[in-house]
């Protein structure tokens, strides 16, 4: 018994010691994560511009976290420049973040938790969260919520739901244009023949945002390679980075010389690198992984966005419940061009496509560039209101062009073209 | 001096009927302990330990929300550590849990899916419930059957299993159920399949508390739950008995399969309002955690599953407010769970120094 007690009576004393040494531990570590968020609020607060300082909390919700390097990544780039920019204006953004949250209830318990913590604005960052962050929406009409890259906001009838995209066909045509000119002067080196220019591309699923993708970027690379022909192999996720790599593979085997991707990770990249063929990327800059491969990419930059919402919610303004833009706000990014291996004039040429583009004298999907099944498009439905997944109302093709993202943000493009060969299609 | 050196420095013997109160001290003194160590990894981080525990606890019971989202969390673990319990208590290792649950979900959400216009809401449920309870159970009784008639491993089998019925669900995302092409998402429910909020949320809760004094009663006082009991501590003796233990062992089963359908059920219709590859997440196995840790009594199950229920809602909290990533919650979950399972270890054997054996000897 004597023996038990001392037994007993030491463990307090080693649990009390471990405890104290976690307790000397703390005010140092404490400080450190407990300064940031004084010193975020404090400088702007004090600053003598006059104008008031405001604070927005903000939530936003991942699917994943920054190592991820794609997706998730991306957000996080979006949201870092725009607190910095807000910033600028007076405006402090006390950011609450929420990392790995599943497609499942924990995103509307996220959604929840963030709204009782405070938040004026809540962001879903993937399209699977929408349906749960509706759940949640209802029950706080005085704080907004966004599902980026979803679509239910246009017509599910609350006034606090916001949907954003961004036109991120115009970088995929502009990627295009830098893969097409590469191939053309492949062509017209020798090292290939004319019907030898085949793109293979990586998709996600054979879901509208990947099609979408598809089309504008192989329609880029033919305004400049006439005789350009895509192979698509879907890998069935969007993120897998042993699957993507196989599929980038098996297209360079089949006879790809250009590989191009709608996936999360770069490992497309560095098999194209390992196989010898050209690569464009999406994202993120993926040069540093595949320096003589990776000609350039292009992704969506979420900063201007995110800017233009926290500050109408600063200034206590409604925004668009719809919202998608491109090149025009700075929405759709390129990453450097590889000079080193694109083909001699692109960057000369990207700038003037891009011109075009922001001027709207060249139009992404013009039906005079495409035809399905040997035929000219001439109809073709935007969106669905009746909820069974087809689109039925609003014609998208006017003005001599298939109107992408214009009567919603999310991409609603999911024709097959002419000149793109699904190699699968099972997952859809 | 010679046969000195024989003894090996640590020696074990097993322990007997250690006083109680002894016991509990030394559960109590293994959550300090974890609790102390869980201080040092949150220390490492840069989170002052004393207020990271003091968000954690009001992150998971401070406001009515945070309550009920425990308890949202709490649900299926205290639903499936029932279900498991009495195959354990048989010595038969299910640890297919998380298929059958998701094979219950599948024949819950087709109900939902396509009969929701053509049923009334409780009666839909019902039937979805029923579908599930079917479902679980025959899934778990092919593992059963196996054992039962060739002896084969159920460990491995119903590990396997899970898979399987997780691969189905990818398929149905994809193909004959998906909502918006190409999207790998199934489509919301009808209202009318959604499980009735009670005090905030889904009545999920009261089946799993209905549960619970059902498995009491039928562990402890039925027929079954005494076959199930003998079996366990010796198949042999059941057989001198004249119990046919494979006819128990896949009544068992499917009896486990079937209340992990239900949480299929529950799980989908109530929480997700979908279904999805993830539904089981991960639950089948954490609730072997929380039955072990119960010692298979239905009622301290409650404790455990709400116990853990507060840990990852806690953590959830503990992320947005502190910026402590859910990583460093899910180490003070493992360390918690390892010293609590650790410390029956020291309740039935004792360690014998060698230098204490001589004093021993002496006494003994």
């Amino acid at each position: 018994m004597k023996k038990f007690l001392a037994l007993l009576l030491s463990m307090i004393l080693a649990l009390s010691l471990a405890a104290c040494g976690g307790g000397s531990g703390q005010p140092s570590g404490g400080g450190q994560s407990a300064e940031p968020q004084p010193s975020g609020g404090e400088p702007s607060g004090g600053e003598p511009s006059g104008s008031e300082a405001k604070t927005v909390k903000v939530g936003l919700i991942c699917i994943g976290d920054e190592n991820d390097q794609g997706y998730t990544y991306n957000f996080i780039r979006g949201k870092e420049a725009a607190t910095e920019a807000l910033a600028a204006k007076g405006i402090n953004v006390d950011w609450a973040v929420k990392w790995n949250i599943g497609e499942d209830s924990g995103c509307e318990d996220a959604n929840i938790d963030l709204a009782d913590e405070g938040c004026d604005l809540i962001i879903n960052n993937s399209f699977g969260f929408e349906p749960f962050m509706l759940k949640v929406a209802p029950d706080y009409p005085e704080i907004e919520f966004i599902a980026c890259t979803n679509q239910a906001s246009w017509g599910d009838s609350l006034e606090n739901t916001h949907n954003a995209f961004a036109n991120i066909y115009e970088g995929r045509y502009l990627a295009g244009v830098v893969a097409g000119m590469k191939l053309q002067q492949m062509i017209d080196e020798g090292t290939i023949s004319a019907d030898q220019a085949v793109i293979g591309y990586v998709g996600a699923f054979s879901f509208a945002e990947v099609i979408s993708g598809f089309t504008s970027y192989f329609l880029g690379a033919r305004s400049v390679c006439p005789s350009v022909t895509m192979k698509v192999q879907f890998v069935g996720s969007w993120s897998d980075a042993t699957e993507e790599a196989n599929a980038a593979s098996a297209l360079a085997d089949m006879g790809c010389v250009m590989i191009s991707q709608h996936s999360d990770n770069t490992t497309p990249a560095t098999t194209a690198e390992a196989k010898g063929v050209y690569h464009t990327g999406y994202n993120n800059d993926m040069i540093s992984v595949a320096p003589g491969a990776s000609l350039i990419g292009t992704r969506i930059d979420w900063a201007p966005y995110f800017e233009y919402a926290i500050e109408a919610v600063a200034n206590g303004e409604s925004f668009d419940q719809d919202w998608c833009h491109g090149m025009d706000m700075n929405a759709v990014v390129m990453t450097d061009l590889n000079e080193a291996i694109a083909a001699p004039g692109t960057a000369e040429k990207l700038a003037e496509v891009e011109e075009q583009l922001r001027s709207g004298k060249l139009q992404v999907f013009d039906t005079s560039t495409f035809t399905i099944d040997g035929k000219a498009l001439e109809s073709a439905f935007a969106l669905d209101t009746d909820g069974d997944f087809t689109p039925d109302s609003e014609e998208a093709v006017f003005d001599g062009a298939f109107h992408e993202s214009y009567f919603q943000s999310a991409p609603y493009f999911a024709l097959s073209i002419d000149g793109i060969e699904w190699l699968n299609s099972a997952f859809g | 001096m010679n046969r000195e050196k024989k003894i090996p420095l640590i020696r074990l013997s097993k322990r007997d009927g250690m006083e109680s109160w002894k016991v509990w001290c030394i559960r109590a003194g293994s959550v300090l302990f974890a609790l102390a160590l869980g201080a040092l990894v949150m220390g490492l981080a840069g989170a002052n330990p004393v207020s990271a525990y003091g968000v954690m606890i009001s992150g998971a019971l401070g406001k009515k929300s945070a309550i009920r989202q425990t308890v949202k969390i709490a649900v299926p673990l205290l639903g499936c550590a029932l279900a498991i319990a009495p195959c354990f208590k048989m010595r038969f290792w299910n640890i297919g849990a998380e298929g059958q649950i998701t094979a219950g979900a599948i024949a819950a959400s087709y109900f939902a899916l396509f009969w929701a216009g053509r049923l009334p809401s409780p009666v839909l449920l019902t039937v979805m419930g029923l579908a599930g309870a079917l479902a679980g159970g025959l899934w778990a009784l092919i593992p059963a059957f196996f054992k039962a008639r060739w002896n084969t491993n159920e460990t491995l089998f119903t590990l396997m299993m899970n898979y399987i019925v997780i691969g189905v669900v990818r398929w149905l995302q994809g193909g004959p159920w998906e909502g918006r092409k190409g999207s790998q998402i199934i489509p919301q429910f009808d209202e009318a399949a959604c499980l009735p909020r009670v005090l905030g949320v889904h009545c999920g809760w009261i089946i799993v508390l209905v549960l619970v004094v059902f498995m009491h009663v039928y562990m402890n006082h039925t027929k079954h739950g005494y076959e199930i009991a003998v079996i366990g501590d010796s198949v042999n003796t059941a057989r001198y008995a004249g119990m046919n233990v494979g006819r128990v062992m896949m009544r068992t089963m499917f009896l486990s399969g079937a209340i992990s359908g239900i949480v299929g059920f529950i799980v989908a219709s109530g929480a997700n309002n979908t279904l999805y590859d993830g539904v089981a997440g991960g639950v089948g196995f954490t609730s072997i955690t929380v039955a072990w840790l119960s010692q298979l009594n239905a009622f301290a199950m409650v404790g455990i599953s709400v116990l853990l229920a507060v840990l990852s809602k806690g953590a959830e909290t503990l992320q947005t407010r502190m910026a402590v990533p859910t990583s460093i919650s899910d180490i003070i979950t493992g360390i918690l769970l390892f010293c609590m399972l650790g410390c029956e270890f020291f309740i039935n054997y004792k360690l014998i120094f060698r230098g204490a054996g001589k004093k021993e000897a002496r006494h003994g």
